[in-house]
């Protein structure tokens, strides 16, 4: 294997310019802990931009962060969070789930583009890509966006980059908004509610005046075997239901009381509060009851996203039909799912009852064996298909970047 | 006229009966219209300075009419302008002589009310506002919030991506959307996303959203609805220095408040909204923020508390805080009424759109101010202080020979100057024809190459709303060329592992 780690924007032009010459196509890493997502690569020869890795500037009073694409997460977010602001999309930290170190960068960050629970609230990671300076597989750099908050200027190129998994375009720098962090949080736990239940919960507590930035369930079977802070509030096969506020301490604590009232029809709420609070949403957005480490190590993870009012009866079905578990974010509107272990993760099945619900399925988990078997992202209608390969085409025509990462046909 | 548009094409005009009459096939009853005189509304959008009348308008009132009408101008080689409620105030929607103007304005239902999901499934002639009216019922509404709301539809808003006063808490109307169905150029229907958070795949919606019509044309439309907050107030303050102001607007957001809005005045424009609706505006100051809060009341009346204190220590001159719903309508007025109270003290004026990195402020205003001695013409600035967005309001009249040359050289500068301090072009009402020739100050060819071949994807003759945002046009085959740059390794010293 080749590895080409490469020292500034230059070096990235170079590098794929050498690679479309030689026709020999590229998978693009930041510190790689993704790689296991996707369909595999077809290539060998890596294009590593973790050396990218400089803070170009921060202005939190202008809410705008600018880094090289190859910064370190982990030295990013303590480096906002020194100025009490944060990314509230709340990408997820995936180490846990998929198994690898704790590390990773923004780059990859952005290019996952895997919000966590106050995706509801706040939108996700393409919501808060504000620009970027990106190398195409026509081994040009060129810039899109900008870095103030509110720019309609040419098309808006940061949201197709976003969630695209490395497929259009190298990033070598990235400006993102950050916004601060709220003072206090709450949390309401309601136990014992069945999906459905549950799922009415949530759906009325997003459907009130009291700004919800969080509303999750699980069942007390993705629960029992579950470490943590997660299994620390738990009582055996005993599901529990999340929401959560956040704001002012006058104001969380408020609307935790006012909201405990609307939803007295689903039970008692316990009422949590700040730190005891924020662990249990960590555990949600990282999806530990699954963890690589628990006793579903060997299953798949498939991350379905569907409308959030019909999720409870889906995420039945779906562990019902899979003699699988689940667990829901979102409102209902975030399905995980992990199934018991087969060749194809019993993606058809799945597939069947995502489809009819109007949500997506993506298998986040799976060995590489089943990846190569079966669809790892969502099969689109014809004409869309079509449409997104038409876009991919307009930055990498050769197909360099990435091949066959989001798309099974393109990498054969 | 200072803005050229693309020559037309003789051929195509010259077919013009036939084309007539094919449209009337596709779209039979009222809904081809080709007689000048009815054809007159049609002739400019909200950039008034500039009209021209349009081949032929269609107004289809169905997806399968606009798909037909795409097909048949896509096959026959003939340019389509897509048109909502013609507020743009950058030209997008203006017709093209040989260009079919494809109005939308019949899409006027509200297909779908869903609040257990918190979506609404319209159509994209609806008005901005009439969505929020339709759920207000049930204490919902649609956040983004342009001035123009009474009268943009909601398909405009998609093609511009447009936001409000409310947007820097709320976001813009990218960031309200969960689903659109579009028409390409080839008649082919599109739908992406639905009532889920994310769509599958490339966020094809985030890339419509602003693509100003160029992209396809936009059917039908599933926004995000929000429960209104509970209360709202507003703080009316005023400063001495236009840096104080500034300087309060950076406290606010370092100090972790997110308000509704946050909207800064200079004096020109103070003294106009002052004089037209009667306020109670401050006029010995040189700002004035108006600073809106919502939420849960102890969260309001905290946060008042707050904001007002920074403003102090910022040296604030006044400060008024609203105690009831009227009042807090009574401070907005001015801000809302700013555009019309200008046009009372000037026959003309030309509404710029830059943004600029919030710090940047008093050195722009500074310099605005040179600018317009320089020009000889006055301007009044309402400003989107949260966010950064300014709108310059520059004074002119347009019965004096050589003055709309004047204020459009006026208004580049600004906009130059905007680009030049770390800021943008536009935060909200588009390029369209007005900052297209604006462009390259702001993209290298390269950047803007990269753009064409996204357009190139969804439109490969590029017949749909030419002219518009880009200055010079390529082929698509030009563009898609890959330069080989030689078969070795240009870059031997590059650590390899
Ligand atoms: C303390 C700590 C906290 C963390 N918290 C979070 C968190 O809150 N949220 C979060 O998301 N992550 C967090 N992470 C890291 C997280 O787990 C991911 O691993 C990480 O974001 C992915 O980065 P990567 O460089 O490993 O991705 P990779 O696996 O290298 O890449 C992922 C995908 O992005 C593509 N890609 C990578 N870089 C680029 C680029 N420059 N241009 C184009 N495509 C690119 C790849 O091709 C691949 O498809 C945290 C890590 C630490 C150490
Ligand atoms: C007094 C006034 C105040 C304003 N205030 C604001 C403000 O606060 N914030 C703001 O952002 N804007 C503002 N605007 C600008 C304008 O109202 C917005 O840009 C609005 O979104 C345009 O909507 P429209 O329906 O009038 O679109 P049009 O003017 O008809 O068209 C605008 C563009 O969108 C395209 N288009 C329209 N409909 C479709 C469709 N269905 N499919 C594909 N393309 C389409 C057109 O081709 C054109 O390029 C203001 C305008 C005025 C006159």
């Amino acid at each position: 294997m080749d590895i080409l780690k490469v020292r500034d924007a230059q070096d990235v032009e170079q590098a794929v310019r050498a690679a479309i010459a030689s026709e020999q196509p590229l998978e693009i890493i930041g510190h790689g802990s993704k790689r296991m997502v996707g369909q595999p690569v077809a290539t060998n020869a890596v294009l590593d931009v973790s050396a990218l890795n400089a803070v170009t500037s921060y202005e939190p009073n202008e809410l705008i962060l600018t880094v090289q694409a190859g910064a370190p997460m982990a030295d990013v977010l303590s480096l906002i969070d020194s100025k009490n602001q944060q990314f509230s999309f709340e990408p997820m930290n995936t180490s846990q789930l998929l198994g690898t170190p704790d590390i990773g960068t923004i780059g990859g960050m952005i290019s996952a583009g895997l919000a966590g629970p106050r995706r509801i609230q706040a939108g996700g990671a393409r919501d808060h890509l504000l620009g970027v300076y990106a190398v195409s597989g026509f081994g040009d750099s060129y810039k899109a966006g900008g870095r103030v908050v509110k720019n309609v200027t040419g098309y808006d190129v940061c949201k197709l980059l976003a969630g695209a998994w490395g497929t259009l375009s190298v990033m070598t720098e990235v400006t993102l908004k950050v916004m601060p962090r709220a003072e206090s949080e709450r949390t309401l736990v309601l136990r014992g509610l069945d999906d459905i239940a549950a799922n009415k919960a949530m759906t009325a507590a997003l459907g009130s005046p009291f700004d919800v930035s969080g509303a999750a369930h699980l069942p007390g079977s993705a629960l029992r075997t579950t470490q943590g802070a997660l299994g620390e509030i738990a009582s055996p096969d005993q599901s529990v239901t999340l929401i959560r506020l956040e704001g002012i301490t006058a104001s969380a604590s408020q609307r935790a009381v006012s909201l405990s009232t609307t939803l007295k029809s689903f039970g008692v709420a316990e009422i949590l509060e700040d730190a005891a609070s924020a662990v249990l949403w960590a555990a949600v957005r990282d999806v530990t009851p699954f963890a690589a480490s628990g006793p579903r190590a060997m299953w798949p993870v498939w991350r379905i996203v569907t409308p959030p009012a019909s999720g409870g009866a889906l995420g039945q079905a779906i562990a019902k039909g899979s003699q699988g578990e689940v667990i829901y974010d979102w409102g209902g509107g975030l399905i995980w799912a992990a199934l018991p272990p087969s060749a194809d993760a019993q993606a058809a099945q799945l597939r069947k009852l995502v489809n009819a619900a109007g949500g997506h399925a993506t298998l986040i988990r799976a060995p590489e064996d089943v990846r190569r078997a079966v669809d790892v992202f969502h099969p689109q209608p014809k004409g869309i298909a079509a449409l997104g390969e038409r876009v991919r085409h307009s930055f990498d025509p050769k197909t360099i970047l990435n091949r066959g990462r989001m798309s099974r046909g393109l990498g054969t | 006229m200072t803005i050229m548009m693309p020559a037309p094409d003789q051929a195509v005009l010259a077919r013009r009966e036939a084309i007539v009459a094919a449209l009337h096939k596709l779209v039979p009853g009222e809904g081809v219209i080709s007689s000048a005189a009815e054809m007159l509304p049609y002739e400019s959008d909200g950039l008034m300075a500039y009209r021209q009348p349009p081949m032929v308008v269609v107004l289809p009132d169905t997806t399968e009419q606009v798909s037909k009408v795409l097909k048949y101008c896509h096959e026959n080689g003939i340019k389509v302008v897509p048109r909502g409620s013609g507020t743009s105030l950058s030209g997008g929607a203006l017709p093209l002589a040989d260009a079919v103007l494809l109005g939308l304005g019949k899409f006027k239902r509200v297909r779908e009310i869903d609040f257990d999901n918190r979506a609404v499934v319209v159509e994209p002639g609806v008005t901005n506002l009439a969505i929020s009216q339709a759920v207000a019922h049930a204490g919902f509404y649609y956040a983004p919030d342009p001035s123009s709301q009474i009268a943009c539809s909601i398909g405009g808003n998609v093609a511009e991506n447009s936001g409000g006063v409310h947007s820097l808490k709320y976001g813009m109307t990218t960031n309200n959307l969960l689903g659109c169905e579009i028409v390409l150029m080839s008649g082919e229907v599109i739908r992406v996303g639905g009532k889920t958070a994310e769509t599958s795949g490339y966020d094809l919606m985030g890339i419509i959203t602003g693509s100003e019509g160029l992209l396809g044309v936009i059917t039908e439309i599933t926004v995000r609805i929000l429960q209104k907050p509970e209360t709202a107030r507003a703080l009316m303050i005023g400063f001495a220095e236009v840096e104080h102001a500034g300087q309060c607007v950076a406290d606010v957001i370092s100090a972790g408040i997110i308000p509704g809005g946050m909207e800064m005045m200079d004096k020109p424009a103070i003294h106009a909204a002052e004089a037209f609706v009667h306020a109670g505006y401050p006029l010995d100051v040189e700002a004035l923020l108006i600073i809106e809060l919502d939420g849960p009341g102890v969260e309001v009346d905290e946060l008042i508390k707050r904001v007002e204190k920074i403003a102090l220590g910022c040296g604030s001159t006044t400060c008024q805080i609203s105690t009831s719903e009227q009042e807090r309508l009574l401070f907005w007025s001015g801000r809302k009424a700013a555009f019309p109270a200008v046009g009372r003290i000037s026959p003309d004026y030309l509404c710029m759109d830059g943004t600029i990195p919030r710090a940047a402020l008093p050195l722009v205003l500074r310099r605005m101010k040179e600018m317009s001695a320089k020009y000889g013409l006055g301007v009044a600035n309402v400003f989107h202080a949260g966010d950064g967005n300014l709108h310059p309001l520059i004074l002119y009249d347009a019965n004096k020979p050589g003055e709309l040359q004047l204020a459009e050289d006026f208004g580049a500068d600004i906009l130059r100057l905007c680009v030049e301090v770390g800021g943008v072009l536009t935060g909200e009402h588009g390029v369209g024809i007005e900052k297209r020739d604006l462009m390259p100050e702001m993209f290298s060819e390269v950047d803007l190459n990269q753009q064409q071949r996204i357009k190139c994807a969804f439109d490969s003759q590029g017949l749909l709303n030419p002219g518009k945002v880009f200055p010079t046009l390529h082929r698509c085959a030009e563009l898609g060329r890959v330069h080989v740059h030689g078969g070795k390794l240009a870059f031997p010293d590059l650590p390899r592992f």
